[in-house]
């Protein structure tokens, strides 16, 4: 039985190419792949960083095969990858890597920005549509779980959740050094470029009260305000809504900068004392560094948020190098699982054998004796009594020996030593039931 | 357990309590200054035990001594951080606030105290000039270690020298602690004079003694006014008011304390 992953990520695919493997509904795909013979459970994440299945299978030549055929045939839409482009995007792990990849990823430590939060959620997701088309059985019943309790030890023992290092998070996480609270604050956002919107993103989710988007050409500031529920404004209103904003973020063409300290110093003056927090990510600066000289006004741009970012990035380094002992470990824990549960069969072999001779024992003793039913008992449980606490220490330590490295070479050794032949008996069962 | 082994029990907890808050902010971390408040809230009850203690002795000590008058100044100061706590959030504020507490609590535990200090005058004013001035004190200390951070953060923020993940409370948080407890310090601390200007009346039938101590205080309290003016009546800056109520309380410790202390 082997546990097998495949799938392509932002480290081995263009988002072009990752575009034409996306997965609406997973449902379907589960269900015909659990009905493949040689898959018995199945797990796929589809998020707009990666696609990945992972499966249960006693066959793992033939699951390869099918899995292969997934992507080549099934998940790719029009204008799929070419044989060779698909070899180059696909990554297959087995076993131990495989259930490590997991952890991986629900931790985090995979994703484009490590450590951000929504992964989890997204793989959550994919565990309960699995569940819920019953593809999911008692191994990725295991594994799945076990990677939610490793990504919340990681985020509990870690600080890695607390360093972000994109520049909207950046620039919102310097806001909450400003101002007490971003609920009752207004940002204005000058431009309507992909840095202003993806900014205007982070800005909603983090809940901002008000947010006005400027723009020299109205109608791309209205259509942009309208997508995120801000409020559109020409250029000409500048003056007028800086004296209402306590966030200015700006990314706009230019060859001077819009915002000049005279600009700012005049709008300040209607402001009264609030704090202004202005932040320039134009290239050329869209705000005058001089604008940083006025008392009540922060000014940050482009370089200073990247430099904070990569410092962050840097501190992060040692909350990775933490959060991977943590998933060592927990992989570990379920490896262990998973070899205990090998080991089925062969507690239950040298159970039955142990048994086997102590009937045969039993009976030939009892033969040339005249005992009473009670004697009879009693010697009967008293021979019980024997086997148990003979086997008692030997079970119990090749339980303890499979949770480690050294657990494959205890149960072989157990198997030859005691001349078991396990044919015949099944693995799917807790290992706890063994005795 | 007697009243002083109870103040050297609550400096230590002060003490505990500033290492915890020292350490929040070095490492960042929010943990560590949860750690730090609770450790001052329990030191707070002792340092409470430790004035019921005190009260209970026979001849009771005055409050009108200076290390007990400190020493109420440090509890109340750690209670009115606690209290704004319910109100403002800045338990970064614990990294002044509880090292302050702790020289207090020291300051008391550690000097010795007349057998039979009973203030002369009538005791109710003495009391009330005690316990209103202390908590003006303690309320301006609020004020001044609020102000202290802001400035530091103000400058951190301003060159680019921030960490955005700091543990320190956010510079608007800081100016509201600023200006809750420069209002209300201040109107205790003048109540604390007018009660004072009460008690020298009953007990030398004049209501200016005169003197360093008094003259001082006179000059803390219009260095006040004057500060409380610009703050809410010319609206003065977030900056200037924090920079005036740090340099303010530095200059009514020197009053209250070091002239005190010396005398």
């Amino acid at each position: 039985m082997s546990l097998l992953l495949l799938g392509m990520s932002h480290r081995t695919a263009s988002v072009e190419l990752r575009e034409r493997y996306a997965v609406e509904d997973a449902r379907p795909v589960l269900t015909k792949l659990v009905a493949s013979p040689e898959i018995d459970e199945a797990v796929l994440i589809a998020t707009c960083n990666r696609v990945e299945v992972v499966v249960w299978t006693h066959a793992l030549d033939t699951a390869r095969l099918r899995l292969r055929s997934l992507f080549e045939r099934e998940l790719a839409r029009e204008g799929a990858a070419r044989p060779d482009e698909l070899d180059a995007a696909l990554y297959e792990l087995v076993d131990g890597a495989a259930a490590r990849h997991v952890l991986r990823v629900a931790c985090a430590l995979d994703s484009l920005v490590v450590g951000e939060p929504q992964i989890l959620g997204q793989v959550k997701d994919a565990y309960r549509v699995a569940v819920e088309c019953g593809a999911c059985g008692p191994i990725l019943g295991r594994l799945y779980p076990r990677a939610f309790a490793t990504a919340k030890r990681v985020k509990n023992e870690t600080g890695l959740a607390e360093r972000p290092i994109s520049v909207a998070r950046v620039a919102v996480d310097l806001a909450r050094q400003i101002f007490e609270s971003l609920a009752d604050k207004v940002a204005l956002l000058v431009g309507a470029g992909d840095m202003i919107e993806l900014a205007l993103e982070s800005l909603r989710k983090h809940g901002l009260g008000g947010v006005r988007v400027v723009n020299r050409t109205p109608a791309r500031a209205a259509a942009l305000a309208a997508r995120f529920g801000a409020t559109a404004h020409g250029l000409d209103e500048l003056p007028e809504l800086l004296r209402r904003s306590d966030l200015v973020l700006t990314c706009i063409g230019g060859e001077r900068p819009l915002l000049t300290a005279a600009l700012v110093r005049e709008a300040l003056r209607e402001r009264g004392h609030r704090p202004l927090f202005a932040i320039d990510i134009g290239v050329p600066r869209n705000v005058d560094p001089a604008v940083n000289q006025l008392d009540t006004v922060y000014l940050y741009d482009l370089d200073d948020l990247a430099s904070l970012a990569e410092a962050n990035a840097r501190e992060r380094q040692a909350e990775v190098e933490r959060a991977e002992a943590i998933v060592a470990a927990e992989q570990q824990r379920f490896e262990g699982w998973l070899g205990a549960l090998a080991a089925v069969p062969t507690i239950r072999a040298l159970l039955a054998r142990a048994e086997e001779i102590r009937r045969g024992e039993l009976e030939r003793g009892l033969a040339g004796l005249e005992l009473d039913a009670r004697a009879a008992a009693a010697v009967e449980a008293l021979t019980r009594g024997i086997v148990s606490k003979l086997l008692h220490a030997p079970l119990s330590r090749l339980r303890e020996e499979l949770e480690g490295e050294a657990g494959l070479a205890h149960l072989e050794a157990a198997r030859t030593l005691f001349a078991l032949d396990d044919e015949g008996t099944s693995s799917d069962e807790d290992p706890d039931e063994g005795s | 357990m007697g009243a002083l082994e109870l103040h050297q029990w609550t400096a230590a907890a002060y003490l505990a309590g500033s290492v915890a808050a020292v350490v929040g902010l070095g490492v960042r971390g929010r943990r560590w200054l949860r750690f730090a408040v609770l450790i001052l809230a329990l030191a707070a009850g002792l340092h409470g035990l430790a004035f019921v203690a005190l009260h209970r002795l026979e001849p009771t000590p005055a409050l009108t001594e200076l290390p007990l008058a400190v020493s109420l100044a440090a509890w109340l100061l750690v209670l009115s951080f606690l209290a704004l706590q319910l109100r403002v959030p800045g338990r970064g504020l614990a990294v002044v606030v509880a090292p302050a507490a702790f020289l207090g609590s020291v300051f008391a535990a550690f000097s010795a105290t007349p057998p039979d200090a009973r203030a002369s005058g009538s005791a109710l004013w003495s009391h009330l000039h005690v316990l209103l001035a202390s908590g003006g004190l303690a309320l301006l200390g609020v004020a001044g270690a609020a102000g202290l951070l802001y400035l530091v953060h103000h400058r951190a923020i301003k060159r680019h020298r921030v960490a955005p993940h700091s543990a320190l409370p956010s510079l608007e948080s800081l100016d509201r602690a600023n200006a809750l407890g420069l209002s209300l310090g201040f109107l205790l601390l003048s109540l604390g004079v007018v009660t004072g200007v009460l008690w020298v009346e009953t007990r030398e039938g004049r209501l200016w003694p005169g003197g360093l101590h008094a003259n001082a205080t006179l000059f803390a309290w219009l260095a006040y006014s004057a500060l409380v003016f610009a703050r809410f009546g010319a609206r003065g800056s977030a900056r200037f008011s924090a920079i005036g109520s740090a340099a303010a309380f530095a200059l009514l410790l020197v009053v209250v304390v070091g002239i005190g202390a010396v005398r």
